[in-house]
């Protein structure tokens, strides 16, 4: 990954205003169901006092775009938000300027409403169309430029509904395998055994004789057909004939990193009053999306245009730049809604293939993968194995906590920079508490599948472990889970999220295990507070339902409350099929999950109940929701699976047999 | 080979090769790619259109099954009169029951058709004839809510 410094921002690379005076809003990042595109509107709308009907916003469209890196780590509103709201405070005050002169009136004695220049004390008013036709809004963004107060916000902290609503229940054609072009054909590319794999021989055994088939396509190891229909591509890829390289992979770069090693640990280890050791185990985790990847190429002799519901549109179009031998200029990439991504569509694989098959024929061509794909050849949360080992002092608070979570890359390209791999693949592994002394480790190892992203990074692995460990802690010492917690944190929002969801949820601990019992956890993650309990209970079977989920959340500001509570209740409920089912096998490479039944995620007959509480505190700037949700959840069910049946479960999923397990080697004591 | 499908109250005429899936031929020789793929499986529940009054998976059904049961096809693009939203799709937007919104028009399908033969059903039964409908992104109870308020209106 090359790093490059930040151009200084322009106003009329993120706003820009009509001749109609209506405003377009620029920006780089893609929505795929967070619903970005209606908070940024909410944002750019308030900004410059114009109605949210009037802001047209244009996302991840690399002819129109400002760059951007992609839309990953919860930096929408957090980080872009900020850059539009400052693009629109500068662009209304180059309007404000210009209205003072014509209405010879101090900037400072104008108002406006809904795109409308008046006078505070009345008068005659200008608008912004009127203003427009003066030229374009350009010039730097000033640092530091005031934006407007909380109290001033109309829109900002409303639940104004979701823009693409309407589009979406009448089955408008959004999605980017909905894209149809004149002329256009259906690809499929043949799959080796392992992503990655060398072609040794290939026989076309007929392939391209078959109805329907335009041309069978070899270009190295990528082997593709090009044909009318769907499943006539499909039905030729199947009469291949190949012989892959039977070599297993061996992906990623070896790291060891210390995150944190503090002086003395070995001593404060040694002379602790109580020591806990434990090992958690979580699994790899497919991203699963409900749509398998797709996208369409139309590639030309001297250009591109690429379809594609990528999470960073630029990276790709400079990727298909350099398989085409293009000028990063002659590549268009036009955002299209994906199905949900979860950190898949940072490595969108599908326009590689369709601009490959493209270029062969000389057409548009539609690549769709099949569910077997993208369970097969989709890129996977990396498991982990982490080893903790924790002290108390005689003060019963934790004064030593050795660490050492052993994992794998969470991006997919090679990373040789070890501060990249650290804050990637070690997200989450520092505690949020108050720790005297403290050794963090991170062991990446190579892997034989294609590990990436996935929701939080590694946020939800090593937070399962942490708040797994201070759990068993409080246990330790005889406190209250909440209240142990309480007693390592100074910080008064991380407190006032913990004490609410408490209170919200009834939370009571230290009964005995009934078989139905509440587990709490939270954390800190990316600046955003958050603090989940979860009611659950094991049967004789051991087999866990899970009752209800319970989230108090402070991200700041909030744009859009409802959106908000649906981001997080979604990732809860990812979360909690997680915890309850999921996991990837796999054995040399090659992944056995070929369909839902294979993979089984949550569903309606086993979805928890979620309240979310938003208690944000809008003095503070945004920060983001999209995935701290997911990232306390697995500890707080485990958590709760302790309090109901008093064994501790330190492996994900919590399937009956991994409660069995458990129950065998740590009985619980009665 | 030629064949007579009703979809959407209208008859469309199609020539296609043997045994093509219904949903292919809905979303690539009629339009409708609002009936969206998600494994031909019939899994996922992502494709289900109501075909002869109830929901079916379209991935499963050939165009030659549909034509020769004479079966009449209502698919996403369908559940609207005209500009009137059908209650399902409303009370989808009202709660904001979707997030990326990909297995939308089949939840909405099957809300429909669940609707048609119980107009009132409880929470349970909602969860459990729903339940052939997956959602990654988790809006499982959300949508609970909307045919709750689609069944009220």
């Amino acid at each position: 990954m090359s790093w490059r410094p930040p151009p200084p921002p322009r106003i009329e690379d993120r706003i820009r205003l009509e001749r109609d005076g209506t405003v377009t809003a620029l920006s780089g990042k893609v929505d795929f169901g967070q619903g970005i595109r209606t908070a940024f509107g909410q944002i750019v709308a308030d900004e410059l006092d114009v109605a949210l009907e009037s802001v047209q916003v244009v996302l991840g469209d690399t002819s129109r775009s400002p760059y951007d890196f992609g839309t990953y780590g919860s930096q929408s509103i957090h980080v872009e938000g900020s850059n539009l709201r400052n693009a629109a405070a500068a662009a209304r005050a180059i309007l404000l300027a210009r209205a003072s002169a014509r209405l010879k009136v101090e900037a400072a004695d104008l108002e406006v409403a809904l795109g409308t220049v008046r006078p505070k004390r009345g008068g005659p008013s200008v608008t912004y169309s009127e203003l427009a036709a003066e030229g374009p809004l350009d010039g730097l963004v000033p640092d530091g430029i005031a934006t407007k107060k909380a109290d001033a916000l109309r829109l900002v902290g409303t639940s104004v509904p979701r823009r693409e609503g309407r589009d979406i229940v009448t089955g408008r054609p959004v999605y980017v395998t909905d894209v149809r072009l004149p002329g256009m054909l259906r690809g499929a590319v043949l799959r080796p055994p392992h992503m990655g794999a060398a072609l040794r021989e290939l026989e076309e055994a007929g392939a391209g004789s078959l109805p329907g088939v335009i041309k069978v396509v070899r270009d190295g190891d990528f082997v593709g057909v090009v044909a009318e229909r769907h499943e006539q591509a499909l039905a030729a890829v199947a009469a291949l004939r190949a012989v892959w390289d039977p070599t297993p992979p061996s992906r990623g770069v070896e790291h060891d990193i210390e995150l944190r090693r503090d002086e003395g640990i070995d001593a404060a280890l040694a002379g602790a009053t109580k020591l806990l050791e434990a090992a958690y185990t979580l699994p790899y985790l497919a991203n699963a999306p409900i749509g398998p990847s797709g996208a369409v190429a139309d590639v030309r002799s001297d250009s591109a245009t690429i379809y594609s519901g990528s999470q960073r549109p630029f990276g790709l179009r400079s990727q298909i730049a350099q398989l085409l031998r293009l000028d990063d200029s002659k590549v268009h990439v036009v955002p299209s809604r994906s199905s949900g991504t979860y950190g898949r569509n940072n490595n969108d694989d599908a326009p590689a293939e369709a601009a490959r098959l493209s270029r062969a024929v000389g057409k548009p061509v539609l690549v769709q993968w099949t569910r077997e794909d993208e369970f097969a050849y989709g890129t996977l949360r990396p498991a982990a194995f982490i080893e903790a080992k924790a002290g108390l002092a005689s003060d019963g608070r934790v004064a030593a906590w050795s660490y050492r979570v052993t994992t794998h890359a969470h991006i997919l390209a090679p990373v040789e920079n070890a501060q990249i791999a650290a804050v990637t693949a070690g997200s989450g592994a520092l505690p949020t508490y108050d720790i005297p002394k403290a050794e963090i480790q991170l062991h990446i190892e190579k892997s034989e599948v294609r590990t990436s992203s996935f929701r939080s990074l590694a946020g939800a692995e090593n937070v399962f472990a942490i708040e797994s460990l201070m759990d068993e802690l409080a246990v330790l010492a005889g406190v209250d889970p909440v209240e142990f917690r309480l007693r390592h944190v100074s910080d008064a929002r991380f407190a006032s999220v913990m004490r609410l969801v408490a209170e919200r949820s009834g939370w009571t601990a230290g009964r005995a295990a009934t078989g139905r019992g509440l587990g709490f956890a939270c954390t800190v993650f990316d600046h955003t507070y958050i603090a989940q309990v979860a009611d659950v209970s094991v049967d004789a079977d051991a087999r866990l339902r899970i009752h209800k989920l319970w989230c108090a959340i402070d991200p700041g500001l909030v744009i859009n409350p409802d959106g908000v509570r649906n981001q997080i209740e979604g990732a809860m409920m990812q979360g909690a099929s997680f915890s309850l089912m999921e996991q990837v096998q796999q054995r040399d490479g090659r992944v056995a999950a070929r369909g839902w039944d294979t993979y089984p995620i949550v569903t309606f007959r086993d979805a928890p109940e979620i309240e979310v509480i938003v208690a944000a505190d809008a003095t503070h700037p945004s920060t983001g929701a999209g995935e701290a949700g997911i990232v306390p959840i697995g500890a707080a069910i485990a958590n709760a699976v302790f309090a109901a049946t008093g064994v501790r479960c330190r492996e994900l999923p919590l399937t009956n047999d991994n409660i069995e397990r458990a129950r065998r080697e740590r009985p619980p004591r009665s | 080979m030629r064949y007579e499908l009703t979809v959407n109250g209208e008859k469309r005429v199609l020539d296609l090769p043997a045994n093509v899936p219904l949903l292919w031929a809905l979303r690539d020789d009629l339009g409708l790619t609002g009936t969206r793929y998600g494994c031909g499986l019939g899994q996922c529940g992502a494709c289900f259109v109501i075909a002869g009054g109830r929901e079916r998976a379209s991935c499963l059904m050939t165009v030659d099954q549909a034509a020769n049961e004479h079966l009449e096809i209502t698919t996403v693009e369908g559940l609207a009169k005209g500009d009137r939203l059908h209650p399902v799709q409303q009370a989808f937007i009202d709660e904001d029951a979707m997030q990326c919104g990909y297995c939308t028009s089949g939840m909405l399908i099957g809300a429909a058709a669940l609707l048609m033969q119980d107009p009132h059903p409880n929470e349970a039964t909602i969860k459990e004839r729903m339940a052939n409908h997956l959602c990654r992104c988790g809006v499982y109870n959300r949508v609970v809510r909307a045919v709750q308020r689609a069944s009220a209106t």
